[in-house]
């Protein structure tokens, strides 16, 4: 009786209207991208820039995105993976790391369109609020914040990135109420909180306070880092340099690898009808061999 | 209870969205852009309820006159008793679609122009009118 009543009918599945493909995937937000992407019409093909900052688990994506009907063109991109190449090696998905990476893309870009001159923005990260100032020539470039999935919670690693890009000199509108060091009592950014948080002090704190009171745990959980060599206390010195070195060049490096001669295949090759017919008769070959052991066993 | 008629008495078909198609419109109504001049048609989207324009102008064509932030203005035209006015309203552009009754002339002009090019280039002088088709001789039957 319960199985019946559970029964999906041909009339269900003719009236099922599916989801978009990606709201079926869970990937994109349409309420939020639809406000993201609409230029005002008197506006004309004027194109609308996103700041797109998605995290996965191992590497951080910054994009510089324009929609187009043909496709969302792509203007700049950084990785976390790529931070390496600029000095960092561990801790790639963390704040400060996310905050190198925006810086990454902000000087990318500006350096591609010719404007890192006139848009330094703020080589001293200090954790207080800075926007562009404009500057006599050009206006600064303006660009959307797009969170994608993210519950925006203060202190969350997509602001992180957020403030490497204003640093970085990208025009990005924004409140400081979700920076990390934002205290909802006070209703005011600790920027000696944030700036912590920007050069890994909260990274540096939990290192020692492990060192102390559990040291096994401290040399499974920061492996990577005892390899690299690198203390708590260095780790400031480390994030300043990499964001030195972004900025003397951030234009992406090419890799050395050649692409692969022969295709590797990743899923398995599709069998034809012969193929197919003979496996059959194998298996029932090999079901009538293992029967007819079977058969004799109970004979015996 | 009398009829009721109300901005949008009438219109529970005729708003309402195809099967299968409810929920969120997809990006490209957003993505085009329109120029004063270009010819539109004016279909109502029922799911979006701002900028609706009233339900006569559903399915008409005018032309645009104006473009503001989210909406464009459309001229079209309308018989009100012995006459046509020509109306202007503001619609958003969830409404609207581009509309393919101008394409064949635009094509036509963009050919015609190419052919009289060519015809300069070699000197012939060429008539681009289009004919009409003539009296059928017994062959065609």
């Amino acid at each position: 009786m319960v199985f019946v009543k559970a029964q999906k009918s041909k009339a269900y599945f003719k009236r099922f209207q599916v989801k978009y493909k990606r709201r079926r995937e869970g990937k994109t937000d349409y309420r939020a991208r639809i406000r993201l992407i609409n230029q005002d019409k008197n506006k004309y093909n004027t194109p609308k820039y996103r700041f797109v900052v998605r995290f996965t688990n191992k590497d951080i994506i910054a994009q510089i995105v324009s929609a187009s009907i043909a496709g969302d063109m792509v203007l700049g991109a950084a990785y976390a993976h790529e931070l390496p190449h600029y000095g960092l090696e561990v801790g790639l998905t963390n704040y400060a790391a996310a905050y190198c990476t925006g810086l990454l893309l902000a000087r990318r870009v500006l350096k591609k369109l010719e404007m890192d001159d006139e848009y330094e923005g703020n080589v001293e990260a200090t954790g207080e609020d800075y926007s562009v100032e404009p500057a006599e020539s050009r206006r600064p470039f303006r660009t959307l914040l797009d969170v994608g999935l993210v519950r925006t919670t203060t202190g969350n690693r997509v602001f992180g990135a957020l403030k490497g890009a204003l640093d970085g000199g990208l025009d990005i509108p924004h409140s400081d109420k979700r920076f990390a060091g934002f205290s909802k009592d006070s209703k005011q950014l600790d920027t000696e909180v944030h700036r912590k948080y920007i050069y890994g002090g909260h990274i540096a704190a939990y290192m020692t306070t492990l060192m102390e009171d559990e040291p096994e745990k401290y040399q499974s959980h920061f492996s990577e880092y005892i390899k690299k060599g690198l203390e708590a206390d260095g780790l400031e010195e480390m994030y300043k340099k990499v964001h030195s070195v972004i900025r003397a060049d951030p234009t992406p490096k090419k890799s050395e690898k050649q692409p692969p001669k022969e295709h590797k295949r990743y899923n398995l090759k599709k069998l034809t009808y012969e193929e197919r017919k003979a496996k059959l008769i194998e298996r029932l070959n090999a079901l009538n061999a293992a029967a007819g052991a079977d058969d004799d066993e109970d004979d015996d | 209870m009398p009829a009721g008629h109300g901005l949008r008495s009438r219109t529970r078909d005729l708003f309402a969205r195809p099967f299968r198609k409810k929920g969120p419109t997809p990006l490209s109504i957003y993505l085009r852009t329109y120029k004063i001049g270009d010819y539109v048609d004016v279909k109502v989207n029922g799911s979006i309820h701002k900028g609706m324009p009233h339900k006569f102008y559903h399915g008409r064509t005018g032309r645009v006159w104006n473009v503001t932030k989210r909406a464009i203005g459309v001229e079209v035209n309308k018989q009100v008793g012995n006459r046509i006015i020509r109306k202007r309203i503001h619609v958003r552009v969830e409404h609207v679609q581009p509309s393919r009754c101008h394409e064949e002339i635009l094509q036509r002009i963009k050919r015609n122009d190419e052919l009289k090019a060519e015809a300069k280039a070699r000197g012939e002088v060429i008539s681009t009118k289009r004919q009409p088709k003539g009296p059928q001789t017994l062959a065609s039957w």
